[in-house]
């Protein structure tokens, strides 16, 4: 992800035209996104009053293809797949809610803090900073978790660990934008306190591009939150999370409807944060509208 | 640059005592018992046994002093010895090394030359459907799991078609040619076995393509970028004015211009492509980094973790470089800014 | 033993593994297949831990020991004799503590060395002393005599009518001690520090046994060569090759494939989706199995886990619903915690479902309306059993009496350790046996003080559990001469069902898949798969 934040916010970056067909080509990906990531909310929060069956208990015969009954068949357990799947909502969009709003805050807390102030103490946190982005972020999440051994609490701690790090970096540079400005000269002078310069003043004016960033890495946090699953060091059975339902689909090989509902899933909600995310840099970087 | 450069060099030793000391708090906190991986879980309830094994693999020490050790050996380049393979780590990982790099490689020149490819047909034909078209391609690649992807080739390609050969790095009864390099395409074709290549080939395609996939996405949105400022630019202007053929502007004038820039991205596309081998590898059964980490994390096989990620942290590093360096070569500016 | 962290979740990396060949295709096997004097291909999820006979404990590991290292003795075919293997002749004193044994002297080690009582000697003292996994084997060996090159005496600290199965253990394999000692073995007391050889047993073999090793890669392959210069009668084969394949889905895809010769590891669901006239999926019983057990003094529950309650769960359990659910039928009851075959079984009654009379009892003891408890069990995959899913038919049969269990997966890792410390009241686990005895399950879960589930259930402080009535009946059985052993077990046996701490669910049928022209394949109790008679026609 380290990569895409770097894209993310890259100068080279160019969006579509502004001209021909502004609104409807740009908004058409924008507002699928949207819709998709709404109805998964929906889902993860309603699914308990409505789904036809429990999604660890047996649903139906074991290994059944696509059906009627069973739109995405049965597991190897007997379960539905498509429930299962459904409620695998909840714990992707959990995950990276909670990995995300824990990064984001410890990032941009560490990272406003150590470019308000600066010395030594911005050196030593970015060094911090730049000793964990110095790892490919799954060695360092498998480390982790391995350590901590599996379960979601602690892939989530994992994920927050890699993820913190890119956030401080990000304020940090927003926050020396800033710094600079008048208004912020203006409440030195006016003798008003650091601690409500750096949030009163500062902080508001650098939330665009972390928005931007957040919206862009959910779909990296479920991706690697499910790859972690996958390879055992996430969620445990009988845990209907995506990663580990691929994995069993797996061990059962011919029965390809396994891993083909969270395999889609995974997918989609991925590619809709990625399309989100497009739209808000467009609303929120001037750049990114004028560069065209 | 050159402090750029200095800068990493000087942070390594630092990043690598960082991991080591985070794996050793950690390890402070886990449920389960790497003694399982030595001894079997049975032996487990014999006290004589448990403590025969705590003390030939230094776990009766307490953590502090056992730190000191593995910081003492580190700084010998002695990795220690893997709870579960029994060997020592650092000659598990040189022997898995060469598959890992062989398919990262494959994976990074699919991912260029695809991402290059669409990139230039995307800023050709900006905001036209091929536009949305290549550039929807390059995303699906970053947000389609790999390790579902791996699994859906491997279905399609090898089980149902028959087309590709399954996971592996070779067919299990042929005899693997004597290890020159690890590579197996070069080994091949050292031994002079020409079916050997043609089989190492074939199970590298499924692999790299999967991986490769995921990194379209980062160079095609860089080429994209770079060919629209270039195309943009007095000099092609200029060509298309003396009337040069547009495949000529394009890949002659533009393209060679617009690659500097992108050739930069590759360095950034490792991390993709080491997350990407881990799963990959998984899958397709590579007996690389990979799936060792993988079986090192499960078995809590610390030494093997964490010069794992050591050597991970290093080739981050190397990555970087490199990029560094190229980026150095190819912008003059770069050069003289330092 | 248990299987160890390597079986768990068959699954994933299979898929995986695919092994397929499709390669099939191209460059498939060609020149590699001549007949009779070919390599053979063995697919299977190795666990082994070690290549080292003193540290190895698993059950690749008895496949790899019984081909590369001979034993003293060894299992006939019919699991139960007992037969000369480097020991020509034996005697045993009446008091079962004094073992005399003939060294056969043809028998040679691959270098050519003879095989002799020293060589003996240092193995049985080096497998006590480097403390691995199986030296709990050694426990009763008191003393070994060298009287001639050829002739040694064991004796043991108490009577132990066991003694010769252990020897038949593949983990008392005899080393050419010359040569590990030139390559860092030793059998002092403090080998298990001292000795370094592990290392170089993972590329070199000192074995006596119809193959070496030729070579060994961690997670590729395990390969053995031919001993050409056999003592005995000379392998089949011309080698083995045992390939890392993590799961049963690849394994039978490799079988199909031709790229495997053989796979042990499919389970029942998978050989029913293979239709194929060119593998013959044989079915035998094993002597592995799964069981549920209680831990009374476990902190956790919400009620006492009183007889009465353990006797009611123990009858709402649907033993036979359970062996369809979890193997397709492929499996059979297990009265008590000793594997059906071994001694002291014959006539134990099985296990019966009586919900009607589990509710009385759950009434009688206070809960007519039952009670809500934990099930912690490792989730993975054993002996083609996947324990959630045996968990979940526990969670429906339990809920017939009231009883609602709550499902507690965890990895292998954690369930080991979580059993003893902090205790699981109730949980599920497995087993197989490391060589042909029933003493090892005495040992293990009998209801004795110091033994491992004794412990677990609070031997002495748990009422009705005084642990006399079984140590009498063991050591009973441990100085019974042979005719006397089957009553001797059968005593244990009876005493275990009415303890009601294990209860024994299913024994898997054991899948023994392979290429039709293979032959000579056999499941061996000691050794797994005894590779030195396998033919390739």
């Amino acid at each position: 992800m380290s990569a895409h934040t770097i894209l993310a916010i890259g100068p080279g970056r160019r969006l579509y035209s502004r001209f021909a067909n502004r609104l409807s080509w740009r908004s058409a990906p924008v507002i699928l996104g949207a819709v998709i990531i709404l109805g998964a909310i929906i889902i993860a929060i309603s699914i308990p009053w409505w789904s036809p069956y429990d999604p660890i208990a047996l649903a139906g015969r074991r290994l059944q293809p696509p059906s009627w009954g069973h739109w995405c068949g049965t597991d190897a357990l007997g379960r539905d797949v498509l429930v299962r799947t459904l409620y695998g909502t909840r714990y992707s969009l959990t995950i990276a809610a909670l990995v995300l709003a824990a990064g984001v805050s410890i990032g941009s807390l560490v990272g406003a803090v150590a470019g308000f102030i600066g010395g030594l103490l911005d050196s030593t946190l970015m060094r911090l900073a730049d000793i964990t982005l110095s790892f490919p972020p799954i060695l360092l999440a498998m480390a982790i978790a391995a350590s901590l051994g599996p379960g979601l609490v602690h892939t989530a701690i994992a994920l927050i660990i890699v993820w913190w790090p890119i956030y401080a970096r990000l304020m940090r540079a927003q926050v020396l934008n800033v710094k600079g400005l008048d208004h912020v000269d203006a409440a030195v002078v006016a003798g008003a306190l650091p601690s409500r310069i750096l949030f009163k003043h500062i902080v508001p004016l650098c939330w665009s591009p972390i928005l931007v960033n957040m919206t862009m890495d959910v779909g990296q946090v479920i991706l690697l939150a499910s790859g972690l699953s996958f390879i055992g060091l996430g969620a445990q059975p009988p845990t209907p999370e995506w990663g580990q339902m691929i994995a069993e689909g797996a061990s059962s090989f011919y029965s390809w409807w396994i891993a083909m509902g969270p395999g889609l899933a995974i997918f989609l909600v991925s590619l809709s944060f990625n399309f989100l995310g497009d739209g808000l840099r467009d609303l929120f970087d001037p750049r990114s509208r004028a560069s065209t | 640059m050159l402090r750029i450069l200095l800068k990493r060099l000087v942070l390594m030793p630092f990043l690598i005592l960082g991991i080591v000391t985070a794996t050793f708090v950690l390890a402070q906190f886990t449920k389960g018992n790497p003694l399982i991986s030595i001894i079997g879980a049975r032996a487990l309830d014999n006290p004589d046994i448990v403590a025969a094994a705590k003390a030939r693999w230094g776990l009766d020490k307490s953590l502090p002093e056992r730190y000191l050790i593995y910081v003492d050996n580190l700084a010998h380049g002695n990795l220690g010895t893997s709870f579960r393979t029994k060997q020592p780590v650092l000659q598990d990982l040189a022997d898995r090394l060469p598959a890992t790099l062989e398919l990262v490689i494959c994976a990074m020149i699919v991912g260029a030359v695809t991402g290059i490819l669409l990139g230039v047909i995307s800023a050709q034909f900006r905001d036209t459907p091929a536009d949305h078209a290549a550039r929807l391609f390059a995303l699906l690649g970053s947000c389609i799991p790999m390790f579902w992807l791996g699994l859906l080739a491997l279905f399609v390609f090898s089980v149902q078609t028959h087309l590709l050969p399954g996971p592996g790095r070779l067919d299990i009864r042929s005899d693997p040619p004597n290890t020159v390099t690890g590579f197996m395409l070069i080994d091949t074709l050292l031994a002079g076995d020409w079916d050997g290549f043609v089989d190492a080939v074939r199970h590298l395609i499924l692999p790299s393509l999967v991986l490769g996939w995921s990194v379209t996405g980062i160079v095609a949105r860089m080429v994209r970028a770079s060919m629209l400022d270039v195309l943009g630019q007095d000099f092609v202007t200029m060509a298309r004015a003396k009337g040069a053929g547009e495949g000529r502007v394009l890949f002659n004038h533009a393209l060679r211009n617009a690659l500097i820039p992108a050739l930069t991205i590759l360095g950034f596309t490792f991390a993709y492509l080491i997350t990407g081998s881990v799963l990959v590898e998984t899958i397709f059964s590579w007996p690389g980094i990979g799936s060792y980490a993988v079986d090192a994390a499960r078995s809590l096989d610390y030494p093997a973790i964490t010069g794992v990620t050591i050597v991970g942290g290093l080739g981050f590093l190397i990555a970087n470089l490199l990029t560094d360096i190229a980026y150095a070569a190819v912008d003059p500016r770069m050069r003289s800014a330092a | 033993m248990m299987a160890t962290g390597n079986l768990w979740r068959r699954g994933l990396f299979s898929a995986a593994s695919l092994m397929i060949m499709a390669a099939s295709g191209a460059l498939a096997t060609a020149g590699t297949a001549q007949a009779a004097d070919s390599e053979i291909v063995v697919a299977r999820a190795m666990d082994l831990n070690s290549l080292d006979p003193a540290r190895a404990y698993c059950d690749t590991c008895q496949i790899y020991l019984s081909a590369v290292y001979d034993t003293l003795l060894t299992l006939a075919p019919d699991n139960k004799t007992i037969v000369p293997d480097l020991a020509t002749s034996w005697e045993v004193s009446p008091d079962v503590t004094t073992f005399t044994f003939h060294l056969n002297p043809a028998a040679t080690f691959s270098d050519g060395t003879p095989v002799t009582a020293t060589d003996v000697q240092w193995s049985m003292e080096r497998l006590k002393n480097i403390k691995g996994g199986a030296a709990y084997l050694m426990d009763s060996l008191k003393s070994i005599d060298i009287k001639d090159p050829h002739t040694l005496v064991v004796t043991t600290k108490t009577p132990n009518s066991e003694f010769l199965g252990i020897l038949s253990a593949t983990y008392v394999g005899i080393i050419n001690s010359k040569l590990a000692m030139a390559h860092g073995a030793n059998d002092d007391d403090n080998a298990s520090t001292t000795d370094t050889a592990d290392t170089w047993f993972l590329s070199h073999s000192a074995g006596s046994g119809a193959f070496t090793l030729q070579s060994y890669k961690a997670d590729d392959a395990l390969r053995l060569k031919r001993n050409a210069g056999y003592w005995g009668k000379k392998a089949q084969v011309s080698g083995v090759i045992i390939k890392q394949t993590a799961d049963a889905v690849t394994q039978a895809q490799m079988l199909q494939s031709g790229a495997a010769d053989i796979a042990m590891q499919i389970d029942p669901d998978t050989a029913k989706t293979i239709h194929d006239p060119n593998i013959v999926f044989q079915t035998v019983p094993s002597y592995n199995y799964v069981y549920a057990a209680f831990s009374p003094i476990a902190k956790g529950s919400p009620v006492p886990l009183t007889h009465d309650v353990r006797e009611a769960i123990a009858l709402a359990i649907d033993y036979k619903g359970a062996i369809d659910f979890t193997v397709g039928g492929a499996g059979n009851l297990q009265p008590s915690a000793i594997p059906n075959g071994f001694p002291g079984t014959a006539d134990l009654p099985a296990p019966v479902t009586d919900v009607a009379k589990a509710k009385a009892l759950l009434a009688k003891a206070g809960y007519p309306n039952g009670f809500k408890i934990g099930l912690e069990f490792p989730a993975m995959d054993v002996y083609g059993i996947d324990i959630s899913l045996l968990a979940q038919k526990l969670q429906q049969d339990l809920a017939k009496i009231n009883v609602s269990l709550t499902l507690k997966p965890e990895t292998f890792n954690v369930w080991v350790g979580d059993i003893d410390k902090p205790g699981v009241p109730f949980t599920i686990g497995f087993f197989a046996p490391d060589y042909f005895g029933s003493a090892q399950y005495a040992q293990y879960f009998g209801m004795m003080a110091g033994m491992p589930w004794g412990t677990r259930a609070g031997v002495g402080t748990t009422p009705g559990l005084d642990g006399a009535a079984e140590l009498v009946a063991f050591n009973k059985a441990l100085a019974a001469g042979p005719s006397a052993q089957e009553a001797a077990y059968q005593a244990i046996g009876l005493q275990m069902i009415a303890d009601k701490i294990i209860l024994p669910i299913v024994s898997p049928d054991l899948v023994l898949a392979y290429a039709k022209d293979i032959g000579g394949m056999r499941y061996s109790a000691c050794c797994n798969l005894p590779l030195a008679e396998i033919v390739k026609h």
